[in-house]
C-alpha cells in the first residue's frame, strides 16, 4: 500500500474537480485529484461542446447568463487553445413566437451580455444553411470548447503547483474520526496498488456520482437526479457557428460546430443510474426532427455517431424530480457539517461546463472559510498550460500541421488527421492508456469512418512499438471497436450504414478480426 | 438493342457480363464505380464460417442450405457454386490455385486466421500448416501492416490441427518512393513492377531475416508487370524461398489483380463497358423490363435490352438504402426487399450479425427477383452478389461463392431462354 498525504483530496476528475484541484493548489493547499475513471471521461466529456454566450440563459435567469458572459470571455483568455470562438445565433424560428426576442433583448442587456439583432437576410448570409423562414435572429458570442482540453490544461497546471492527478483510481473508502475527515483509501485501477491518502479535507465533485461518494463517506443519502441527455454528431459542420434556438429551452435546439463536426442536444430524461445511460431511437429521432427545423435537410447529412451524458444534478426541494431542466443550474454546495456532523467535507452539485472555473472559486473559498483561511483566488488572471501563444483553436489547425510534415509523418488517421508521431508520444506518455484513453486525446477514430480504418493502425502501432503485449494489443483492437458501435448503432442510417458496410466489410471480412485469438482477460 | 445489360462491375457483374459475351451475346455492362474487387482480399470465398470454421465449405454448403433456405446459396445451389469457381480458375488461367472443396487458413494483417479455398499463387506459401517457420516482414512506410502484430498473433493462434506456427517480425525501412514516410500497398506494387526497385527490395528483405524458411510480405508484390505475379515470382527467385502475400485493408492489390483481369477479359471477349455513372430507373411493360436509365452528364440516357442483370452490391455501394426513418430502399428500381421485417435490424451487440446486412432481394432459382409471394417481379430482371438477400457475407465469408454462384444461375438462364 502507497502512503500518501495531503490537504485536500478533489473526488472526480470532471470540470469541476480540474478547476477545484488547480485553484485549491494555486492557494498553496496540498492537493490530490482522484477519479475511478479518465479524466472527463464521464459528464465533461459527453456534452456538445458549447461555450455559452449566457443567451440560453438570460430570459429565465439573467444572473445565470451574466456569469457565462463573463465566464466565457475568462477562459477564452486562459485556455485559449481549447476554445473556438464560433460565435452564435439565435434564431427565432418559423414556428416560434417573435416576442420572445423581445424578451431576449431585454435579458442580455439585463445581464450585460453583448447580442446584436440582425436581419434574417444577415442570418441566412453568415450561416446559408439555417431555416430560411427564420423571423428574427440575434447574433452572441457563443463558441465552442474542447472538455477534455479544459480539464487536462487545467489540471497541468494544478500539476505545476505541486498537485497529484490520479485517474483511473477509485476511492474505496473515506475515513472519518470524531466528526472529522481523517483520509481516504483507493484502489489503482490500472496496476491494483492500493493507496491511503491521509487529508484533512475532501472536496466531492462527483456530478452524478455525487451521492455514491457521500454514502462511503456515512453521510445520509445525497439524492442525485441524473438528467440524461443525449446528444448526435453529424459527420460534417453543417454550420459554423452556434445556432441556438430563440425560444423556451427544449430538447435539441441547440447546434454545435465542434472540430470536424457538429453536434445537436440535447434531450433530458430522468434515469437513476448514471452508469448506464441509453441512447433511445426514438431520442435520436426527436434530435433529428428538431435538426430538420433549424437546418432543413439535416436529416438527409450524415450522423457519425451518439452518446449520452448525465446531468449532475442534485435534488433540489422548489421542483419536482421529474423535470430536470428547470431544477436549477446554479451549482449547489452541500455542507456535511451542518448536515450530517462530518466536518472537512463539501459536496458539490449542479452547475455547467462554461462556469466551472467561477464554480471551482466558489467552492475554495467555501473550503477556506471553514479551514479558517483566506488565500485570494488567482484562475482568473493566470493562464493555464497550452496555450502559451493565446491562440484560440481553429479547425484548420490539425491541417496545417499534416500539410507541413505531410511526407515526414504517417497519417494513422485521415478522418481527424492524426500522425504517427503525436499518437505515439501520446502512447509514451500514457502507457496504460486503452485505445479510447488516447481518442479522447486525439481524436482517434471520431471522423466519419469510425475506426474502420484506424483501429488496426492503432493497435498495431501500440504493439509495434513495445507499448503494450499482444494480449493488450489484440484486446484494446476490439474494445476499441466495441466502444464505437455503442455510439453508432442508435443513429445508425443513411450513408453511415455505407460506412458501416465498408468498415465490417475491412474488418470482419478481410481481417478477420473476429477470429483472432481469444484475449485471456479483459483489457481496462 | 443489347440482347442483356449488365449493371455492376464487381464480381458478378463481370462474370456475368463476359459469360454472356462469350456465349456470342451483345453484352453492355454498366457501371458507377470500379466494383467491390478493389476492396476484397483476392480470394474466392465460398464458406469461411458457419457457426465454426468451416474445412470443407461444400460440405457445410449442402448442411446449410436445409437449415437456412432464406440464405442465397439454397436459391443458387452448390452446383452453380461449383460451376462458378471451375469458370473463374479456368477464365483466368494462373491467377488462382487451390482446391474448392478444402478450406485453408491464410493470415491477414492482424495475424487472424482466415478460411478460403481459392487464392492467388502469391499467397499459397501462407497456407498455415503446423511446425511453419515464418520471418513476416514489412517496410516501416506502409501504416496498414505492423509485422510485430500479425506475426505475434499468428504465433498465439491454434491450428485447426491443433500444431502451431512460429512467426517472426522483421522491419525493413525502404520507401516505394524516396523520402515518404506514407506509402500504400498500391504506390509499393506499382514500384515492385519495376525490376530496379525489386532488387532494392529484395536485398532488404535478405539482409533482414536471415534463414527464415518463408517469408510473409505485405499483400503489395506486383500489380501489372506481366500476368501480374511476375513480380512476386521473381522476388521469390531473389530470396530463394517461398514468399507469400498477406491480406489488407483496400485498397487491394490482389483484388485489383482480379479485377484488371476479368476487365481485361470483358474487354476482350466484347463487353461494351459505361463506367461511371448511376442507373436510376427502369422501363418496363407488363413483366418486361425495356430499358433502364443511365444518369449521364447532361441528361438521362435509356437503355435496352432482352435481359439485365442487376449486380449492384448491397449497402456498401449505395444500392440499398436505409433512410433516417428506418425505411429501407433499394435505390435504383425500387425492388422488393426481404429480411428487413426483423424487429431488431440493428443491435448493440457488435459481434453478433447484424440483421441489416442481411437485407436484400430475394430470387428464384433463375435468380429472378421475387416479391412477397415468390413470384418474378419481372420475366427478365435477374439479380447476382451482394444485392442477394440472406447472408452475412464478411463474417461467414461467403461474397464470391455467392457472387459467381449467382452469376453463373442468372447467365444460364438467360442463355437458356434464349
Amino acid at each position: 500500500m502507497r502512503k500518501l498525504s495531503a490537504d485536500v483530496v478533489v473526488i472526480g476528475g470532471g470540470s469541476t474537480g480540474a478547476g477545484v484541484v488547480r485553484d485549491a493548489a494555486m492557494r498553496g493547499h496540498r492537493a490530490i485529484l482522484l477519479d475511478r475513471a479518465d479524466l472527463a471521461q464521464g459528464t465533461s466529456g459527453r456534452f456538445h461542446g458549447l461555450l455559452h454566450s449566457g443567451g440560453r440563459y438570460v430570459v429565465a435567469d439573467p444572473g445565470s447568463g451574466a456569469e457565462c458572459a463573463s465566464e466565457n470571455a475568462i477562459v477564452s483568455r486562459i485556455q485559449a487553445h481549447a476554445v473556438e470562438r464560433t460565435g452564435g445565433l439565435f434564431i427565432v424560428g418559423p414556428e416560434d413566437d417573435p416576442a420572445f426576442g423581445d424578451k431576449f433583448l431585454a435579458g442580455a442587456a439585463e445581464a450585460k451580455m453583448p447580442v446584436e439583432e440582425i436581419t434574417p437576410a444577415q442570418a441566412l448570409a453568415l450561416e446559408p444553411r439555417v431555416n430560411p423562414g427564420l423571423k428574427r435572429a440575434f447574433r452572441v458570442q457563443d463558441g465552442t470548447i474542447d472538455g477534455w482540453q479544459i480539464v487536462w490544461s487545467a489540471t497541468a497546471s494544478a500539476r505545476q503547483y505541486g498537485a497529484q492527478i490520479l485517474p483511473y483510481t477509485k476511492v474505496t473508502a473515506i475515513q472519518r474520526a470524531d466528526g472529522a475527515i481523517q483520509g481516504v483509501l483507493a484502489l489503482d485501477l490500472k496496476t491494483g496498488e492500493e493507496l491511503a491518502i491521509e487529508c484533512g479535507f475532501v472536496l466531492n465533485c462527483a456530478g452524478p456520482w455525487a451521492g455514491q461518494v457521500a454514502q462511503l463517506a456515512g453521510c445520509r443519502p445525497v439524492e442525485v437526479v441524473p438528467g440524461r441527455g443525449v446528444m448526435v454528431a453529424m459527420s460534417h459542420r453543417l454550420v459554423n457557428m452556434v445556432i441556438n434556438r430563440c425560444a423556451k429551452p427544449a430538447d435539441g435546439d441547440i447546434i454545435v460546430p465542434d472540430h470536424t463536426v457538429c453536434i445537436i442536444g440535447t434531450t433530458d430524461v430522468k434515469v437513476d443510474d448514471p452508469d448506464r445511460l441509453e441512447i433511445p431511437r426514438r431520442e435520436v429521432q426527436q434530435l433529428l426532427d428538431a435538426g430538420e427545423s433549424l437546418v432543413p435537410g439535416f436529416r438527409q447529412a450524415r450522423a457519425v455517431h451518439a452518446w449520452a451524458g448525465a446531468r449532475p444534478l442534485i435534488k433540489d426541494d422548489r421542483v419536482s424530480s421529474s423535470d430536470t431542466r428547470h431544477m436549477s443550474r446554479g451549482m449547489l454546495i452541500m455542507d456535511h457539517q451542518e448536515r450530517d456532523s462530518l466536518s472537512g467535507m463539501l459536496t458539490i452539485g449542479g452547475g455547467k461546463f462554461t462556469t466551472y472555473r467561477l464554480m471551482a472559486e466558489h467552492i475554495v473559498d467555501a473550503m477556506e472559510e471553514k479551514l479558517g483561511v483566506n488565500h485570494p483566488c488567482r484562475t482568473a488572471q493566470e493562464a493555464c498550460p497550452g496555450q502559451e501563444d493565446a491562440r484560440t483553436y481553429q479547425v484548420t489547425h490539425r491541417l496545417a500541421e499534416r500539410q507541413s510534415n505531410r511526407l515526414k509523418d504517417q497519417t494513422i488517421c485521415e478522418c481527424e488527421l492524426l500522425g504517427r508521431q503525436q499518437l505515439v508520444d501520446l502512447m509514451a506518455e500514457f502507457p496504460h492508456a486503452t485505445l479510447d484513453d488516447l481518442r479522447r486525446q486525439s481524436r482517434l477514430g471520431m471522423g466519419p469512418c469510425q475506426g474502420g480504418f484506424c483501429s488496426a493502425r492503432a493497435a498495431g502501432l501500440a504493439f509495434a512499438e513495445g507499448k503494450v503485449d499482444i494480449e493488450r494489443a489484440t484486446g484494446l483492437l476490439r474494445l476499441f471497436l466495441v466502444n464505437r458501435w455503442i455510439g453508432l448503432w442508435p443513429i445508425l442510417h443513411g450513408d453511415q450504414v455505407r460506412q458501416t458496410a465498408l468498415d465490417d466489410w475491412i474488418l470482419q471480412g478481410i481481417l478477420d478480426v473476429d477470429h483472432l485469438p481469444d484475449q485471456t482477460q479483459e483489457v481496462v | 438493342m443489347t440482347d442483356t445489360i449488365v449493371i455492376g462491375a464487381g464480381l458478378s457483374g463481370l462474370v456475368s457480363a463476359i459469360r454472356l459475351a462469350q456465349a456470342g451475346q451483345d453484352v453492355t455492362l454498366l457501371a458507377q464505380g470500379l466494383g467491390g474487387l478493389q476492396l476484397s482480399q483476392g480470394t474466392v470465398d465460398v464458406l469461411g464460417y458457419a457457426s465454426e470454421r468451416v474445412s470443407r465449405p461444400f460440405k457445410t454448403l449442402a448442411a446449410l442450405i436445409k437449415t437456412d433456405p432464406h440464405h442465397p446459396y439454397a436459391a443458387i445451389g452448390a452446383d452453380n457454386v461449383k460451376s462458378g469457381l471451375t469458370w473463374l480458375s479456368q477464365g483466368l488461367p494462373g491467377l488462382l490455385v487451390g482446391d474448392p472443396e478444402l478450406n485453408r487458413c491464410f493470415p491477414t494483417a492482424v495475424g487472424a486466421l482466415r478460411p478460403t479455398c481459392l487464392y492467388q499463387p502469391s499467397m499459397a506459401g501462407g497456407a498455415a500448416l503446423a511446425g511453419a517457420e515464418w520471418a513476416i516482414v514489412g517496410p516501416r512506410q506502409l501504416k496498414d501492416f505492423y509485422p510485430e502484430l500479425c506475426a505475434a498473433n499468428l504465433s498465439r493462434s491454434v491450428l485447426p490441427d491443433g500444431g502451431q506456427i512460429e512467426a517472426r517480425p522483421y522491419r525493413i525501412d525502404l520507401p516505394a518512393r524516396p523520402g515518404e514516410a506514407d506509402c500504400s500497398a498500391l504506390t509499393y506494387a506499382r514500384r515492385l513492377d519495376q525490376e530496379d526497385f525489386r532488387a532494392q527490395f529484395a536485398q532488404a528483405v535478405a539482409q533482414t531475416v536471415g534463414d527464415a524458411a518463408a517469408i510473409g510480405l505485405p499483400a503489395m508484390l506486383g500489380l501489372n508487370a506481366g500476368d501480374g505475379l511476375e513480380a512476386w515470382r521473381d522476388l521469390e527467385r531473389r530470396l530463394g524461398r517461398p514468399v507469400f502475400e498477406i491480406a489488407l485493408a483496400p485498397p487491394s492489390v490482389p483484388g485489383l489483380r482480379l479485377n484488371q483481369a476479368l476487365t481485361a477479359l470483358a474487354k476482350a471477349s466484347g463487353v461494351r463497358m459505361i463506367l461511371g455513372s448511376q442507373v436510376i430507373g427502369l422501363i418496363s411493360q407488363g413483366w418486361q423490363v425495356q430499358g433502364v436509365i443511365l444518369r449521364q452528364a447532361g441528361r438521362d440516357q435509356r437503355y435496352d435490352g432482352s435481359h439485365f442483370v442487376y449486380a449492384p452490391g448491397g449497402f456498401e455501394s449505395g444500392a440499398l438504402h436505409l433512410d433516417s426513418y428506418g425505411q429501407l430502399r433499394e435505390t435504383a428500381f425500387g425492388l422488393p426487399l426481404r429480411g428487413g421485417e426483423a424487429d431488431d435490424l440493428i443491435t448493440g451487440d457488435y459481434w453478433q450479425d447484424q440483421a441489416l446486412f442481411k437485407v436484400g432481394v430475394g430470387v428464384d432459382a433463375a435468380m429472378r427477383v421475387i416479391d412477397e409471394v415468390g413470384q418474378p417481379v419481372y420475366q427478365n430482371l435477374h439479380a447476382a452478389g451482394g444485392i442477394l438477400a440472406g447472408a452475412s457475407r464478411w463474417s461467414e465469408k461467403s461474397g464470391e461463392g455467392i457472387a459467381l454462384g449467382s452469376a453463373i444461375a442468372a447467365t444460364d438462364a438467360i442463355l437458356k431462354g434464349q
